[in-house]
């Protein structure tokens, strides 16, 4: 690898796009370096796809602008599209089609030779695993194959930047787990840049370099996933329990080290600073005010308490 | 070039698979001539010196290439509401190639038929000239007004949210074009405000040289005007497809 792989592949600055008076992205910064996984982390209608589809040249900002692999995606689309691989958030695949003429018509698209066309297609079947299947029409596929033939796809033309919408939504654990391992393989062993949306907790963590939590068309925090947990900063320590615990509640406010209590079904949780040093005094002050303690537990935050922190609301598969 | 030829194939490709379609569109040009011929045969022996089967067949011709271009608008609005269009309009190819993709298609599958229509008129007796002219003249009339018909097709195809909707607006233009056209009945006899409505309608174009060129009657228009505007049709009709495509991808 030269120094492509410590370029800025993708690049946006004030990102905007409005349909009429909906604002579907309200000024979006990027910076993804090369040879890096990027995930875009967000609810259904927070703008990711939008990202995506400007980024990719099948739609235009309102304002601002984006560049990938070093060329604007609006004054120069074709250098971009020559550089880009896709797969889209729906299965957009011609299901009159086999999966060999799926790839092939795509290397066509972009004019590249017949031996090639064949040697790649060997290539990909071989890594996403279609051997049995590619020359099976394609309506005949289970949506995992679907999921990996679009994939192959996205990588026939050897992209330099690869974008991935929703590439694992509708898939079943097994599946999903086959698809993370590419991604994976893709970064380590070619050094390519992906960007890819997800509204999956777990995938942005088990994948990202870097993970941009984005909110009604808005970035609202960024970093790698360790790092956006580490900056909640506290852990919680979940006490549930039987009786009143209104007297805990007020008596747990008022420790210095306790940042927030809050009650639930069957007890409190605390958030303090450290759970693991913290468990001992908070479960001494549960005893003598009326709520006996049946469970106590030290939770770590996830990214889903990042994401419910900067967005206010809790992000549903 | 490249990416239409790509895209040309490929709907080729589907078309071969496609039974249904492919029986379709074989066998409603075979009903027309046979069913629409004899009925009216028997009733109408001769217009303008020609025999009614030579009459009609131009006619035939041009509503086959009308269903035709509705079926490739078809073909477009199925892949732009699968989302299988992105996978075009990411790729590194014109726009223009996209639909001219699609029209390529189309007018394969109006040649198709249009042989059989003709196969199945001679055996039916009509008479088709034997100068080869006649014949290039036929498949260069038909293809342009194919592709002019089937511009409009995908205009509508491009901006349509349904296949409903399409259907819908498609047939407002695809029945007049015919009927307000020289298809059924000559120019000649027509009431002068029929006449005029035919006249600024390609169809009528169309359907007169090819009486005149290629199944032995006599063109009431000069044959340069009507290849001028079957051509300029076909422009103007692409021209609107991508202006319409353009405004829908923005």
């Amino acid at each position: 690898m030269t120094n492509i792989s410590t370029h800025t592949m993708v690049a946006t600055q004030g990102l905007t796009k409005q349909y009429g008076s909906v604002s579907a992205l309200d000024g979006v910064d990027l910076t993804v370096p090369g040879g890096t996984i990027y995930a875009l982390l967000g609810p259904n209608g927070a703008g990711k796809t939008t990202t995506i589809n400007i980024l990719t040249t099948l739609a235009q900002p309102s304002a601002g602008s984006a560049q990938v692999a070093g060329f604007d995606v609006v004054r120069q689309p074709d250098e971009v599209r020559k550089r880009i691989g896709v797969t889209f958030q729906d299965l957009v695949l011609d299901p009159d089609l086999t999966g060999r003429q799926v790839l092939d018509i795509h290397g066509r698209l972009y004019r590249q030779p017949t031996s090639l066309r064949r040697q790649r297609i060997d290539e990909l079947v071989a890594l996403v695993q279609l051997n049995d299947a590619i020359d099976r029409l394609v309506k005949t596929y289970s949506g995992g194959m679907k999921r990996r033939l679009e994939l192959a796809r996205g990588l026939m033309t050897d992209p330099q930047v690869v974008f991935l919408d929703e590439p694992t939504q509708g898939l079943d654990p097994q599946n999903r787990a086959t698809i993370w391992d590419y991604v994976r393989m893709l970064r380590r062993e070619r050094g390519l840049t992906l960007l890819l949306t997800t509204h999956y907790m777990e995938e942005a963590e088990a994948l990202a370099d870097t993970v941009g939590i984005i909110d009604g068309g808005r970035k609202v925090a960024e970093g790698t996933p360790s790092a956006l947990v580490a900056a909640l900063g506290a852990d919680r320590i979940r006490i549930s329990g039987s009786g009143d615990a209104s007297h805990l509640l007020s008596e747990l406010r008022a420790l210095p080290f306790v940042d927030s209590v809050t009650p639930f079904e069957r007890g409190l949780e605390v958030g303090v600073d450290s759970g693991s040093r913290r468990i001992a005094e908070v479960v001494a002050s549960a005893s003598g005010n009326g709520f006996t303690v049946e469970d106590v537990s030290v939770l770590r935050p996830s990214l889903g308490d990042v994401f419910l922190q900067y967005t206010g609301r809790a992000l549903r598969d | 070039m490249n990416a239409t030829i790509t895209i040309w194939s490929k709907h080729m490709t589907k078309f071969f698979r496609n039974r249904e379609e492919l029986g379709g569109l074989l066998l409603q040009p075979i009903l027309w001539v046979v069913l629409f011929g004899v009925g009216m045969g028997a009733l109408v022996r001769n217009v303008d010196g020609s025999d009614y089967m030579s009459f009609m067949l131009p006619g035939v011709l041009a509503l086959t290439a009308l269903g035709g271009a509705v079926g490739g608008g078809m073909a477009l609005l199925d892949e732009r509401l699968r989302g299988i269009l992105k996978e075009y309009l990411a790729a590194p190819i014109p726009r223009l190639s996209i639909l001219m993709g699609n029209a390529a298609s189309t007018v394969t599958k109006a040649l198709f038929q249009a042989t059989i229509i003709l196969v199945v008129g001679a055996l039916m007796g009509a008479h088709i000239t034997g100068n080869p002219l006649g014949w290039v003249a036929l498949v260069v009339l038909l293809a342009m007004f194919t592709i002019g018909f089937a511009g409009i097709a995908l205009a509508f195809a491009a901006r349509s949210k349904s296949i409903m909707g399409y259907h819908g607006l498609i047939f407002l233009f695809n029945l007049p074009l015919l009927f307000a056209s020289n298809a059924l009945y000559p120019l000649v006899n027509m009431p002068g405000w029929i006449k005029a409505i035919a006249l600024a309608n390609p169809t009528t174009y169309l359907i007169d040289a090819l009486r005149g060129l290629t199944f032995g009657g006599t063109a009431s228009i000069a044959l340069p005007i009507s290849f001028a505007v079957t051509t300029l049709f076909a422009a103007l009709g692409m021209a609107l497809a991508l202006w319409s495509f353009r405004r829908t991808i923005r």
